[in-house]
């Protein structure tokens, strides 16, 4: 008789434990689960991979006690554990499952290394402060909808530094022209990442599905970052207009 | 005759003694000043009590106008909705601050300064707020510099400073009028020059530095000059005096406060 598969992945922050499991998920057919305790409040990987991955169960927080006792034998379960969840998580515990550490290369001698059956090299960023865990910060977004450029302007400004030291950032955020982006940046790595999600365009009004942001660092300054953020977003009128002129030129 | 051309000082004090002093070391015969002396910078005033006491010819900026006149930006103003708030910010502060004898001053400053085979002007000759980009089409550049019946064009606002040549040649150009056979026009041109001065108080080339320019009417020679400062002064006077403390992170950076221009064929419509 065969049990599920439970494969737990730790790591620091931006070291590239989503990305890692993202590569196992593409399978249509295998039973995937995929779960991150304590992400319910910012759930902006729980979503990227709900859309990304539409065949993978997403499993909540609430939910995880019941459907981790209830798995199905064949099923294969991801656990994303955040710098934030300690590595002896007790659901965990309680059930058999495979170690796995993702962590930037040269990177010696951790806690992660002590508790990881497997080590994975990820991401070469900066060796993390054991002693000091970063600042999480995170906003919903529901409904707004971003100009573009300004939005290029505040993302430019947070992870150059402008509101604190910005060592993590991803969000999904909603254009003008219906489409959902997921933006990602890990400081020590090249650039901002975007990505347009695979989901149908909203153009009828305010978006009503889920968007927000999630930034980790030091000496954040969250009231200046949300002032930003929503002199960034467009107003009801703009967001018709642009949604007027997108409808036109591609009629549903 | 060794000219000293200074553009786009935007309020920064610091930065304006800074380039004054070098200039001083060039031992230049004149000084021209292609406007905004006001905007996003914490020093309006000062500076143009400088700018007055040293009799530097200087024309209207963008931002002296909208000083003078109120804000009334065309699209190319501005190249996104948080650039506009803060443009605004910045105007709305300025516009309690300035001193009514500066505005005045402000107010009575020509929009195009012109010796001999040399025109000066903040934008273009067309309005203090179009950007004559190093990237705009040849022949509207030329156009630009053809209007002024001047063999040199020396221009700020895009904060960039530049030095386009545009080759001697022949234009031609087919008119045809309704009732009319088409007729062929054909100009000459000869070697005409775009000099764009950069900025003293608002560089946008990625550094904090100032930048002016040094021109040389007997040999023709330009010289595009960098001129280190105590930002951090101007950075630390932004946030006392209560203007928005990313103005101060954007200046230690050399980006632009919030105008930038991208689009080489867009003809301003202020």
């Amino acid at each position: 008789m065969s049990s599920p598969s439970v494969i737990a992945v730790a790591g620091p922050c931006g070291s590239g434990k989503t990305t890692w499991i993202k590569q196992f998920l593409k399978d249509e057919t295998a039973p995937f689960f995929y779960f991150y305790p304590g992400l319910d409040r910012s759930p902006v990987d729980l979503i990227r991979i709900g859309y990304c991955f539409p065949w993978v169960q997403v499993i909540a927080d609430q939910q995880a006690t019941q459907v981790l006792s209830s798995l199905p034998e064949v099923a294969v379960v991801y656990v994303e554990l955040g710098f934030h969840v300690t590595l002896d998580s007790l659901r965990l515990s309680a059930l058999p499952h495979y170690q796995v550490a993702v962590l930037p290369p040269h990177f010696q001698d951790s806690v992660w290394h002590e508790w990881a059956d497997e080590i994975v090299p990820g991401n070469d960023i900066a060796i993390p402060d054991a002693a000091k865990l970063p600042e999480l910060w995170h906003a919903p977004l529901h409904g707004q909808v971003f100009d573009p450029a300004s939005l290029e302007v505040v993302l430019t400004e947070l992870t150059g530094g402008a509101y604190g030291d910005v060592h993590r950032l991803k969000g999904i955020f909603e254009m003008p022209d219906g489409q959902a982006l997921y933006i990602d940046f890990v400081a020590g790595l090249e650039g901002i990442e975007y990505t347009e999600l695979n989901i149908p365009r909203w153009l009828e009004g305010r978006p009503d599905r889920w968007s927000g942001i999630e930034v980790m660092g030091d000496n954040l300054q969250p009231k200046i970052i949300s002032q930003t953020l929503l002199d960034a977003c467009l107003a009801d009128e703009v967001i018709a207009y642009y949604q007027q002129q997108y409808q036109a030129l591609s009629p549903v | 005759m060794k000219l000293a051309v200074i553009s786009c000082i935007h309020g920064n004090y610091e930065a304006l003694n800074a380039v004054l002093s070098d200039i001083d070391r060039h031992k230049t015969d004149q000084i021209y000043c292609l406007g905004d002396l006001v905007g996003y910078g914490p020093h309006p005033n000062e500076v143009v009590e400088m700018i007055r006491s040293l009799d530097i010819p200087t024309c209207q900026g963008c931002w002296d106008e909208d000083i003078v006149e109120g804000l009334n930006a065309c699209e190319c103003s501005y190249p996104s909705q948080l650039a506009e708030k803060r443009g605004k910010q910045a105007h709305e502060w300025t516009n309690q601050v300035i001193h009514p004898k500066v505005r005045d001053y402000l107010d009575q400053l020509p929009m195009t300064l012109q010796t001999e085979n040399l025109a000066f002007v903040h934008g273009s000759p067309n309005s203090q707020h179009e950007y004559l980009l190093p990237s705009m089409d040849g022949f509207a550049a030329l156009e630009r510099v053809v209007s002024t019946g001047a063999d040199v064009l020396f221009c700020g606002h895009t904060h960039v400073p530049y030095l386009r040549e545009l080759e001697d040649g022949k234009l031609s150009v087919r008119v045809h009028q309704p009732g009319q056979d088409a007729r062929q026009h054909q100009f000459t041109t000869p070697l005409k020059r775009i000099i764009n001065a950069g900025s003293v108080g608002e560089p946008r080339h990625g550094r904090p530095h100032a930048t002016y320019v040094l021109y040389d009417t007997d040999t023709a020679q330009v010289t595009l000059r960098e001129v280190p400062y105590a930002y951090e002064k101007t950075c630390a006077a932004i946030i006392e005096k209560g203007l928005p403390p990313i103005f101060a992170w954007r200046l230690a950076r050399g980006m632009e406060f919030a105008e930038r221009a991208d689009d080489p064929s867009h003809v301003c419509q202020r």
